[in-house]
């Protein structure tokens, strides 16, 4: 395998070429309506990429926040480029000993997929050549860029994407890595070290999406792949090596497909619509009674190769699905997984019939909905993808899910897609901005690790963990206001990480303010530091505080626990086995009871009362 | 790889290098850069060359007296070799539409490899780049200049003029007119007060974002105008443009009712003192009921225009000496007065002058809504003793371009002022009715 990483990361100034701030909104002020077209460079060389989302013939829908203006909405020229930005971009060139240019030239990178609303990305290359050591390796930096970040996709609906502008604008740094790394933990401990050298800047957004990462893996006879805004640093070793295993898995299907020499026909769309109408239940037959129609497409010789049975994941039925799914269906049947939806036997009959199949290893997909030239565009990017097929892996561009897996979103964008960004003026990058910034670099990762350790006496270990959890600033920031660094520690590297893995999305939201209070509660003993996952996901699901979050958890009143009655009713109902063990059924009834009272009393507090009722227990029928 | 080292300052040989050639340019240091050779922004540094790299990105790399310079590739073919364009079908097919370009963002497209803007001429350029044009039925693209808007002038009002009444005399069944929109609605106007028994619309339209970018307001305003003009009864002047943000919903103004309002936004051109004549949402164009139907009539322009007239824009502390100035040689002035149409009575004895002397002069609200009304104040008692026109709600700028028009069509100063004040493409609205503010 061999893969590369592009780190985005936001930065936390002002948006990139706009007077707004970079703040996400829940309120909407504003809501229009667009369409985007793919327009060419000179001789109408549209981008590939470009001219497939501009095919989708998509609408449109922006819905604008009240941090934004009517730079995001496309309706206003660009002001000049965010210094601050450009400064940070800059340090982080320093910072990954790369070579900084002259002059920084701003490209409009054409992206039709409505996620910007002009219809192209604003972004810059502003740094070449640098390099970053991870454990024993040295990993080239080919580029550093300035970019602005995307709209954020709120919304699906058939022939229609909701977008909000609020994220729209924000500065990204683009830092690329050379196609170097072998593995999913050489690209997890990559991505954690540029993760730690942008954090040091101090400038960076913090929380979920402010950092994603762009895979681009290949495998020995496959294709460049690119998986696209990977939010989530542990699934990177997941993503390649799902990857990997896709490419294998449709290496060996494109073999078989050649052994059975099955072909693509060049068959326009066959109308089964009449065919299937008998059909009575599943979403076909829905979509038929809301005067929909049905189409079909042969694919002779792929019979039992769109979901061979006891294969992996990775099928060719599936691919075909993601692909319907990108010019906007729902998505499709195919001979391998008939009968089933309401479509049997007798019909799947029928339409090879009309297709005009009849040898047992040709296949047909189906595929229905309201809209003829989406079923159209449906038919053709399935008979686009069946011939990749038989070619080999196409190299794409691939949107990441919550499983490790991946599906596809694009073909690969190219060159031809940049081209000079004219209402904004070049910047200069000078010797003086230059030296200035060398004058101003942060501390590297190395000596923020040491200065955990001696300042703050935490374990080696427990160092590493801070700062391979991008924690270090938080940290700093609750220590300097007098809590433990210990329990600072466990909170960032331990209880905070399991709630994000418990699936708590708004897990990495929580002001600093509201971690500060929470630890203060326990060391005031408002409740025992096993409550704190139970207050953190309180405040994940909503809570408004501290106090309400332990109030909705039922820890607000500690002392209301009686301890030696429960310890004491514990005990009576376990009398067997205090007769048989003694003092030392302490350790079993240990376990009951911390779960009885978890996260209300300290374990010491527990052990104590328990220890205090086996006593008292034994002194009454001492028969033991 | 040829080489050829180059041993003075490299600077100079570089800018006499043509551009898209591959060269790499090596410091003292060690470091290289390669890429294609463009042209530099015009707000680059001292010493900058401008490269595409193979990324696609363009770098500017400042170019030390001490740096090397390699050519790495003989001359290569940039472009592949044009083919000449076949001309279309003469003459033209039944129920065809007119597509007149002046030039402006909407008929212009950027040099991808420089960022430069240039203008489109070519039929087949424009209707490739617009490929929803003929969607149901024959466009013919006919350049009449390619200037952006600010160039464009009386002469050009004139040009264009005379080119409508040729293609409507050919067949068209409408004429869109294609126009940078700085001055759209002064031409609009202007077409609006000289064309005559015009036997369907015509529609001047433009885009507030050039149509390199594929968010372009100019695809979706082109399209519609070329529908309006094929299907609408319609025989008048009238404006189509965005109503707001969103691409499916336009607005038709009448071209003498209407102003650029916003220098960016695509929702910029508003109908004044009232709604705009029609709409249309989502493909369904509606026209209000006082539209000029289609009629049989072969299209004129019986009058020339007369330039020898300007337009004031009264400020406090104009001088009136300066001002006195600016009316010499002038056979009419329009003023857009402060409020209800209001200049220091310091500047008086001069309009006086002026009227004595045969100079009409016009005065309009630079509020832009609602009228210029003599009575209610003595300043505008005393400027109405004195002669000067008072223009109702008539925007100042269609007032200038209507005073060129009747300078034209009239001698007699008189004459010229009661053309003024008659309506002629439905420039006044009598009745301002009660709105709701929204």
């Amino acid at each position: 395998m061999k893969a590369g990483l592009e780190v985005h990361q936001q930065l936390a100034t002002g948006k990139l070429f706009c007077d707004c701030n970079a703040e996400l909104s829940e309120e909407v002020v504003a809501r229009i309506t667009r369409t985007l077209r793919a327009t060419g460079g000179e001789n109408h060389a549209v981008d590939a990429a470009a001219l497939f989302q501009a095919g989708r013939g998509l609408t449109y829908h922006y819905e604008a926040t009240p941090t934004s203006c009517l730079i995001e909405l496309d309706e206003e020229p660009p002001h000049p480029i965010n210094p601050e930005a450009v400064d940070v971009a800059l340090t982080m060139a320093l910072l990954l000993r790369a070579h900084p240019v002259d002059e920084i030239e701003v490209m409009r990178k054409i992206v039709v997929d409505g996620s910007n609303t002009a219809g192209f990305q604003r972004t810059a290359l502003v740094a070449v050549d640098g390099s970053i050591e991870v454990g024993e390796r040295t990993y080239s930096i080919p580029s550093i860029c300035l970019e602005e970040d995307a709209a954020r996709k709120v919304g699906e609906a058939e022939g229609a994407i909701t977008f909000r502008l609020d994220r729209l604008g924000i500065p990204l740094i683009e830092i690329a890595t050379g196609p170097e790394i072998r593995d999913g933990a050489e690209a997890r401990a990559v991505a954690e070290a540029i993760g730690a050298l942008l954090r040091s800047t101090r400038k960076v957004r913090r929380g979920i999406g402010s950092i994603r990462e762009d895979l681009n893996v290949s495998i020995e006879g496959g294709s460049r792949v690119e998986i696209k805004g990977v939010q989530e640093l542990r699934l990177i070793h997941k993503y390649l090596e799902e990857e990997a295993a896709r490419q294998t898995a449709l290496l060996a299907l494109g073999k078989e497909l050649g052994l059975r020499q099955a072909r693509v026909p060049e068959v326009p769309p066959v109308d089964v619509t009449e065919i299937v109408r008998p059909t009575s239940e599943g979403p076909i037959a829905t979509i038929l009674k809301q005067g929909g129609r049905a189409m079909a497409c042969p694919l002779p010789g792929f019979g039992g190769l769109l979901s061979p049975n006891g294969s992996s994941s990775h099928r060719l039925g599936r691919e075909l699905a993601d692909h319907v799914r990108a010019v906007g269906l729902r998505g499709l049947l195919h001979s391998d997984e008939l009968p089933s939806q309401g479509i049997g036997e007798a019909v799947a009959a029928t339409i090879r019939t009309a297709l005009g199949l009849s040898g047992g290893t040709d296949a047909f997909v189906l595929i229905a909905g309201g809209e003829p030239r989406i079923l159209q565009a449906a038919i053709r990017v399935i008979q686009q993808r069946a011939q990749a097929a038989l070619e080999g892996i196409p190299p794409e561009t691939r949107d990441p899910l919550p499983d490790g897996r991946s599906r596809y979103s694009r073909p690969l964008p190219g060159r031809d897609r940049m081209y000079p960004e004219t209402d904004v003026p070049p910047i200069p990058v000078t010797r003086e901005r230059v030296a200035r910034l060398k004058a101003s670099l942060p501390a590297p990762p190395a000596e923020i690790l040491a200065r955990l350790r001696r300042s703050y006496g935490l374990s080696d270990e427990m160092a590493r963990q801070v700062l391979r959890s991008g924690e270090e600033e938080r940290f700093e920031l609750l220590v300097s206001k007098g809590r433990s660094p210990g329990a600072v520690a466990r909170l960032l590297t331990q209880e905070l990480p399991a709630l994000a893995e418990s699936g708590q999305p708004a897990s990495a939201g929580f002001a600093i303010e509201t971690l500060d209070e929470l630890l203060r509660s326990v060391e005031a003993g408002t409740f025992a530091k096993e409550g704190v996952p139970k207050i953190l996901t309180e405040l994940a699901a909503g809570a408004r505080s501290v106090p309400d979050a332990a109030a909705r958890a039922g820890l607000s009143d500690p002392g209301a626990i009686d301890l030696p009655s429960l310890a004491e009713a514990l005990v009576t109902r376990n009398a067997d086995l205090v007769h048989k063990r003694g003092s030392d059924a302490l350790g079993p009834l240990m376990g009951d009871l911390m779960r009885e009272v978890r996260g209300r009393r300290d374990g010491q507090e527990v052990a104590t009362a328990l220890r205090e009722a086996l006593r008292r227990f034994l002194q009454k029928d001492p028969s033991t | 790889m040829s080489s050829e080292e180059i041993p003075t300052d490299p600077w100079e040989m570089v800018r006499g290098l043509p551009m898209d050639r591959g060269i790499e340019i090596r410091t003292p240091d060690g470091r290289a850069w390669t890429g294609t050779l463009v042209p530099s922004h015009e707000f680059s540094g001292d010493r900058i060359v401008q490269l595409k790299l193979a990324s696609g990105y363009n770098i500017g790399v400042r170019l030390g007296r001490q740096d090397t310079v390699r050519v790495l590739d003989p001359r290569r073919d940039a472009s592949p070799p044009s083919t000449p364009l076949p001309l279309r079908a003469t003459p033209p097919p039944d129920g065809w539409v007119a597509l007149l370009t002046t030039g402006g963002t909407i008929a212009s497209r950027v040099d991808y490899r420089t960022g430069a803007v240039r203008p489109v001429r070519d039929e087949r350029e424009i209707l490739g780049f617009y490929p929803d044009l003929e969607r149901d039925g024959p466009v013919r693209v006919i350049p009449v200049t390619d200037r952006l808007s600010e160039e464009i002038g009386p002469a050009d009002w004139l040009a264009i003029a005379d080119k409508i009444v040729a293609v409507f005399r050919e067949g068209a069944v409408g004429v869109v007119v294609a126009h940078g929109t700085d001055t759209l609605a002064f031409t609009a106007a202007a077409l609006a007060f000289l064309l005559e028994d015009l036997p369907g619309p015509v529609v001047a339209v433009g885009a507030q974002r050039s149509p390199d970018r594929p968010s372009s307001d100019g695809f979706t305003n082109l399209a519609e105008a070329v529908r309006l003009a094929r299907h609408a009864n319609l025989a008048e002047v009238v404006v189509l443009m965005h109503e707001g943000m969103s691409d499916n919903r336009f607005s038709i103004h009448r071209a003498t009712r209407v102003r650029k309002m916003h220098s960016s936004e695509r929702g910029a051109f508003r109908t004044r003192n009232g709604p705009p004549l029609g709409t249309i949402i989502d493909g369904a164009i509606t026209l209000g009921t006082d539209v000029r139907p289609r009629a049989p009539g072969a299209a004129r322009v019986p009058t020339r225009l007369d330039g020898k007239g300007e337009l004031l824009w009264f400020h406090p502390g104009l001088e009136p000496e300066r001002a006195r100035r600016q009316a010499e040689g002038l056979r009419g002035l329009v003023i857009a007065g402060t409020g209800l149409g209001h200049i220091s009575l310091a500047h008086l004895p001069w309009i006086r002058e002026a009227i004595e002397h045969g100079v009409v002069v016009v005065m309009t609200t630079q509020c832009l809504e609602g009228n210029a009304d003599p009575y209610v104040y003595a300043t505008g008692r005393e400027l109405l003793k004195a002669g000067v026109v008072y223009a109702g709600d008539l925007l100042p700028e269609t007032a200038f371009v209507k005073l060129l028009w009747a300078l034209g069509r009239a001698e007699d100063p008189k004459e010229v002022g009661r053309l003024m004040l008659a309506d002629r493409a439905g420039e006044f609205e009598p009745r301002h009715p009660a709105m709701d503010p929204g």
